[in-house]
């Protein structure tokens, strides 16, 4: 059994998919179903680094950052009335984190380049974390955006010779396709609201970033994942079958989700051969 | 009597110069922090730094010494620069936040605390080791030393192999436990030229 809870694919697959199908399936009624994204990433941590904030590093921050934006996407989903202000601001709060994330990393840059690489960190988190927002409402458009990311992200950081964040993304896409399959059982769309979206856009920004800065992902791939969310807001008709149009936004998901990886690949390898 | 103590005096001075503590600087290219780590339970794969630096202190009649090592995490090398089927090195691999974080933690150090002596030379260094932003207390036993007298161009040079014990989770470094062995062996190979 031990030996088992130590595969990496049990830790980052197997396990999150376990724990958000039972904890979505659980909590399918509630609106609190989508914390299975947050579940599963803490199981997969859990299993692997464990919880330690001493020293906080910057990827100990990404994990403190994704729990703590879960919480938040509760609380901002509780609001008696969820203004349309949310999304621009939790947006704009996403850009203001994430330089802080990799602040000790960026601190040790030449001051221009410093600012340049911050610049372009809030930048991407906050269009990412936008882009997944702007889905909130669609529990399927979520499911497929959130496989698609956590899959691209994951595959191209492993590509970049990070298995950590391998492993965040395969944590994150195993949640995202287990809250599929809850929707699919129950035959409805379980709203993910902020609970999922900004936990899940701004957590893929932070991998992405880190794929870049603490290993060996080259920056100019990062709008790349960016196809993810825009392509699963592609047309796909609420009246088909829920599991053919939920393979219709999955399948566009992972055609994206393609693009990045094969960049990441051709960069690692030099060629796609 | 004046004259007698003056004499003494003059007499003295050379043996206090001598005791005095004589500083050496650590020479990169003959000092390697080297480590071994456990791979599946099945066989040990040695890596090293190649790029360090620091300084050494030694004071033989007060038999007090010191030492300040300074690693860059970026030079690990196991050994393994080859992509053959890969996407990525193993080496690549050790410099993420998996591992060393050589982003994040560009240098780990090395400085001694307590040296203790037997006879003339530093027999166990006791110190604390400074690695991804954690600092434990190590201890180093040192299985030889010697110092070469300075001759021609040559100066004096000291050196020696110091081998000690780390977990590396007590750093927080805990990726690949236990298929990867938590427990790494340290073998420093040291070498430092006289100032």
């Amino acid at each position: 059994m031990q030996q088992l809870l130590e595969h990496p694919a049990v830790q980052g697959g197997v396990l999150p998919l376990i724990v958000a199908l039972i904890f979505g399936a659980v909590f399918a009624r509630t609106r609190y179903a989508w914390l299975a994204l947050a579940v599963a990433f803490a199981t997969m941590i859990a299993l692997t680094v464990g919880f330690s904030f001493s020293p906080l590093t910057a990827s100990r921050k990404v994990t403190l950052v994704l729990l703590a934006a879960a919480l938040v996407g509760v609380v901002v989903d509780s609001w008696p009335s969820t203004a349309r202000g949310f999304a621009p601001a939790l947006a704009i709060a996403a850009g203001i984190v994430a330089p802080w994330v990799f602040l000790s990393i960026l601190a040790q840059r030449e001051a221009t380049a410093g600012y340049v690489a911050a610049a372009g960190i809030a930048a991407f988190a906050l269009v990412m974390t936008y882009a997944v927002m702007r889905l909130r409402s669609d529990g399927q458009r979520v499911g497929a955006a959130g496989l698609g990311l956590g899959l691209g992200v994951g595959i191209a950081a492993v590509l970049s010779a990070s298995i950590g964040f391998l492993l965040s993304g395969v944590a994150l896409a195993a949640a995202c396709g287990a809250m599929l399959l809850v929707q699919l059982a129950f035959s409805r769309n379980i709203v993910p609201g902020f609970t999922a979206t900004l936990p899940l856009g701004l957590g893929v920004a932070l991998f992405a970033i880190g794929s870049v800065l603490l290993a060996e992902l080259k920056w100019y791939f990062l709008p790349l994942f960016l196809l993810i969310p825009a392509a699963v807001a592609l047309p796909a008709p609420g009246n088909l079958p829920r599991i053919v149009r939920a393979a219709i936004l999955a399948g566009y998901a992972c055609v994206a989700a393609a693009i990045p990886i094969l960049a990441a690949w051709y960069a690692a390898r030099g060629s796609l051969s | 009597m004046t004259k007698r103590l003056f004499a003494l005096l003059l007499a003295i001075v050379p043996f206090a110069a001598i005791a005095a503590p004589e500083t050496y600087t650590i020479d990169p290219y003959h000092t390697f922090p080297n480590f071994t780590v456990d791979h599946l339970g099945i066989s040990t794969i040695y890596g090293r730094f190649n790029k360090n630096s620091g300084k050494v202190t030694i004071d033989r009649a007060a038999k007090t010494a010191s030492i300040e090592l300074n690693i860059e995490t970026a030079s690990v090398d196991t050994g393994d620069v080859e992509k053959g089927g890969r996407a990525r090195t193993r080496d690549e691999h050790l410099r993420t936040a998996d591992f060393f974080n050589a982003a994040e933690f560009p240098r780990m150090t090395f400085k001694s605390t307590k040296v203790a002596f037997s006879g003339d030379n530093p027999s166990v260094i006791e110190g604390d080791l400074t690695m991804v932003g954690v600092t434990k207390p190590v201890s180093l036993t040192v299985d030889r030393f010697k110092c070469n007298p300075a001759s021609g161009n040559n100066k004096e040079r000291c050196g020696g192999n110091a081998t000690g014990k780390i977990k590396r989770s007590d750093f927080g470094m805990k990726f690949g436990i236990p298929n990867l062995s938590d427990e790494v062996t340290l073998l420093i190979m040291l070498e430092a030229v006289k100032d």
